[in-house]
């Protein structure tokens, strides 16, 4: 496939969208990741940074947004060009999501500071599955520069994992606010961010199902593993 | 963005089966297989020199005015093997009727411009000219501005008006399929839409087929598209998939503006 | 003055020396081409003044009403009414024997097989009828007519004038319809329309004004030949509404009246030069206004 347009304009144009895209997504990324440290290191500077970058990743948000509409409007792009700016639409809004997640995990973590009362609770497992998170959004951008359907595929398996991690992790605090009530509001702060952790991961398969997209020009969201691999060949 | 539901197709008007065509020497057309759907509107699109308007120009065999151009392998319509020596082309042309790049208004008035061809195969009354006229320039949408100057020459309106007086010249004799040979290239845009707009009216009465080199105006209008390249039919199928996720590359490439 | 600016400086003077060697080169040309338009339009307006100066004059009733008078009458006795009458009559047969053949030919070559074997020996040969010498086609007609009949006629007159006529009409019919665009032909056979209704309705009815203007000029080409006529229709003095036997034709009196010692013939001869000059005027006028009618 020739992948130069006849104009080298338009050329510059996606690719000016496109490291808009990535310049926001390692924004995310780093947003998620601080979040997770803070709640590891329960540092309040951490939390303020998490916080203070959430502006940034929505005005560009609106930027790449206002950038898509542009080449929309001059180029009428077709085929793969179109699927390529319809995804870029969809993932800045999952990415922007996954901010928001990030976001909202640290806002939980200083709650918890604050009440000071879950530092005896064990969030080992909400740890594995925080950095499987991270993880998975880091490769489902990675995966998007590079347009590889398989490395996809494998974000969408992986997604199972956290969602598995997160069960185990709510079943648990459930019997930690059995035994011992004076928990319970530290524990339901720890289960929106399990919550929120599990959103990432969604967010990041989310951002597989619209890379298959771009490449097959097939629509696989809400539809099961088989199906998309099915797809793939 | 999911595939829509999976209607049946349209029954097929025109159906090429293994169609060569030759310039002289030179093949223009190598094996040419397409099943035209009934009352849709198909588009040929693809590079200049492709051969898309050669392969309209055999549905009314306009290629035998040149004595060096031939066609092989056979066309049916309806059925019926329009390449045929027996087919008598000038009935074959008032069931396929065409309209050009450049409009051509002959050198007549406006209502004569139009009756010239009704009177080619009926014998009309007065007074039944006169509702064909009517009836042909309304469906041109072209009544309105014409209806009180039609013995004014054809050649005193405006470019897109010429045009649609040239559609409904064609439409006049109730012809079963419309061939439109790069109709718009020669017109402003408000002309090119209100022509987009009467060719998605006139689908309905009509098979239409339209040869362009706007890919996005074959994107508005068409129903169905076939990319064409270097005498080869590349891909056809539905618009809506041909342009957002064509099957061969090739295709894509040349939608996308990766051509060449 | 540094370098850097001294530079574009430099290419700067050069491309104004260079603009302004083109203006002079222009200015000459254009000088140049008016005076030859001037040499030109002195001659051809000396030729008019003359022709209007001398001819005016010896218009007169007599002049348009009186047959040629012998010579020595005096000045303002006899006229040119019977040279008038047999030039209208050999050019009017003449163009209608001419023109049907130059249109039809014009419609072969253009319309049925433009590039036939058959086409190119036409044209070829037409070319050379176009361009041959008048008085070659004056002896051809004395060879087939009078020769063959033992007389001069206005018929064989006529026929040698026609025989101007038809290269000029095929040429402008081939032309003219050459010109149609291919699109309208096209067009007109896309409605299923047979061939000869194409070409009489449409490419023909679309080339109306170029083939008449060319039917024009052919006839105005003729009404002032003299050298076809001097074998074929020779000249009569005597007044007659027929083309038999030698017929008077204002070409032909003109050259002997103005080549004769007598006063009063030279001063008719005038007249007559007069008369075919504004006739010609006249259609070539007609052509133009004809021509822009399209």
């Amino acid at each position: 496939m020739n992948d130069k347009h006849l104009s080298s304009q338009f050329d510059s144009d996606l690719n000016d969208v496109c490291s808009r895209l990535m310049e926001m997504g390692g924004l995310v990324e780093a947003q998620l990741q601080r979040s997770v440290s803070a709640l590891e290191k329960y540092s309040l500077d951490i939390i303020e940074e998490v916080i203070r970058v959430e502006e940034k990743v929505d005005a560009l948000e609106v930027e790449i947004d206002h950038e898509l509409t542009a080449v929309i409007a001059r180029r009428q792009p077709a085929a793969r060009d179109l699927r390529l700016l319809l995804a870029i639409s969809k993932i800045t809004t999952n990415l922007e999501r996954t901010g928001d997640e990030a976001h909202k995990i640290a806002k939980r973590v200083r709650s918890i500071m604050k009440r000071d009362g879950a530092r005896n609770i064990p969030i080992s497992d909400l740890r594995v599955a925080s950095d499987l998170a991270v993880n998975l959004i880091q490769r489902a951008l990675d995966a998007f520069v590079r347009l590889d359907v398989a490395a996809a595929i494998d974000v969408f398996k992986e997604d199972d994992l956290i969602d598995r991690e997160f069960k185990g992790f709510t079943r648990k605090l459930i019997t930690y606010m059995m035994e011992d009530p004076r928990t319970i509001s530290s524990s339901l702060d720890l289960l929106s961010i399990a919550k929120a952790v599990e959103r990432v991961g969604d967010h990041a398969k989310n951002i597989a199902e619209f890379i298959i997209y771009i490449v097959k020009g097939t629509d696989v969201r809400h539809s099961s593993l088989a199906h998309i691999e099915s797809v793939v060949e | 963005m999911t595939d829509k539901s999976h209607s049946p197709p349209p029954p097929t008007k025109i159906s090429v089966r293994d169609m060569n065509f030759y310039y002289g020497k030179f093949q223009a057309l190598k094996q040419i297989n397409l099943e035209i759907p009934e009352h849709c509107v198909t588009a040929f699109i693809g590079p200049s020199g492709c051969g898309k308007s050669t392969l309209l120009r055999t549905f009314n065999r306009m290629f035998e005015l040149y004595p060096d151009q031939r066609a092989e392998g056979s066309i049916l319509l309806d059925g019926e093997n329009l390449l045929d020596s027996k087919q008598d082309v000038a009935l074959l042309r008032a069931r396929v009727g065409m309209v050009f790049q450049k409009p051509t208004p002959f050198p007549m008035s406006i209502f004569d411009n139009i009756a010239f061809g009704v009177n080619l195969f009926e014998n009309l009354s007065r007074i039944e000219m006169e509702e064909r006229v009517e009836w042909a320039l309304k469906k041109a949408a072209l009544w309105n501005e014409v209806k009180d100057k039609l013995t004014q020459s054809g050649t005193s309106l405006s470019g897109g008006q010429q045009q649609r007086l040239c559609i409904a010249r064609g439409v006049a004799i109730k012809p079963e399929v419309l061939l439109l040979d790069e109709p718009c290239s020669a017109l402003d845009p408000i002309s090119t839409a209100r022509i987009e707009e009467l060719i998605a009216e006139l689908k309905k009465d009509y098979t239409v087929i339209i040869v362009t080199h706007n890919m996005q105006q074959a994107a508005r209008c068409s129903d169905y598209t076939a990319y064409m390249y270097l005498g080869d039919l590349v891909e056809f199928g539905k618009t809506e998939q041909m342009f957002l996720k064509p099957t061969k590359v090739e295709t894509e490439d040349y939608i996308t503006g990766r051509f060449g | 003055m540094n370098p850097s600016a001294s530079l574009p400086d430099a290419r700067n003077n050069a491309r104004i020396a260079r603009f302004n060697r083109r203006k002079r080169f222009n200015q000459a040309a254009i000088a140049l081409s008016l005076v030859a338009m001037l040499f030109g339009m002195f001659w051809l307006s000396w030729i008019l003044w003359e022709t209007l100066r001398l001819g005016f004059g010896s218009i007169s009733v007599a002049m348009l009403t009186q047959d040629t008078p012998p010579p020595n009458d005096p000045i303002g006795e006899g006229g040119l009414a019977n040279a008038m009458m047999g030039s209208l009559m050999m050019v009017a047969l003449a163009t209608l024997i001419g023109t049907p053949i130059g249109i039809l030919t014009g419609v072969y070559l253009a319309e049925y097989d433009p590039r036939g074997k058959v086409a190119m020996i036409v044209r070829f040969v037409n070319d050379l009828l176009l361009s041959a010498p008048s008085i070659i086609i004056g002896l051809f007609v004395y060879v087939i007519m009078v020769v063959q009949f033992k007389a001069f006629s206005g018929w064989a007159g006529a026929v040698a004038l026609a025989l101007i006529v038809i290269p000029v009409v095929i040429r402008t019919t081939e032309n003219m319809l050459m010109l149609i665009p291919a699109g309208l032909r096209e067009a007109a056979y896309a409605l299923g329309t047979p061939k000869w209704k194409v070409i009489t309705r449409i490419t023909l009815t679309a080339a109306r004004a170029g083939v008449l203007t060319g039917i024009l000029l052919a006839v105005a080409r003729i009404s002032g030949e003299t050298a076809p006529l001097l074998f074929t229709a020779l000249n009569n003095q005597f007044w007659k509404a027929n083309l038999d036997g030698p017929t008077a034709n204002l070409p032909v009196t003109i050259l002997q009246f103005a080549m004769s010692p007598y006063e009063n013939w030279q001063q008719l001869a005038w007249g007559g030069v007069f008369l075919i000059t504004l006739a010609v005027l006249g259609l070539n006028i007609l052509a133009r206004v004809l021509s822009r009618e399209k």
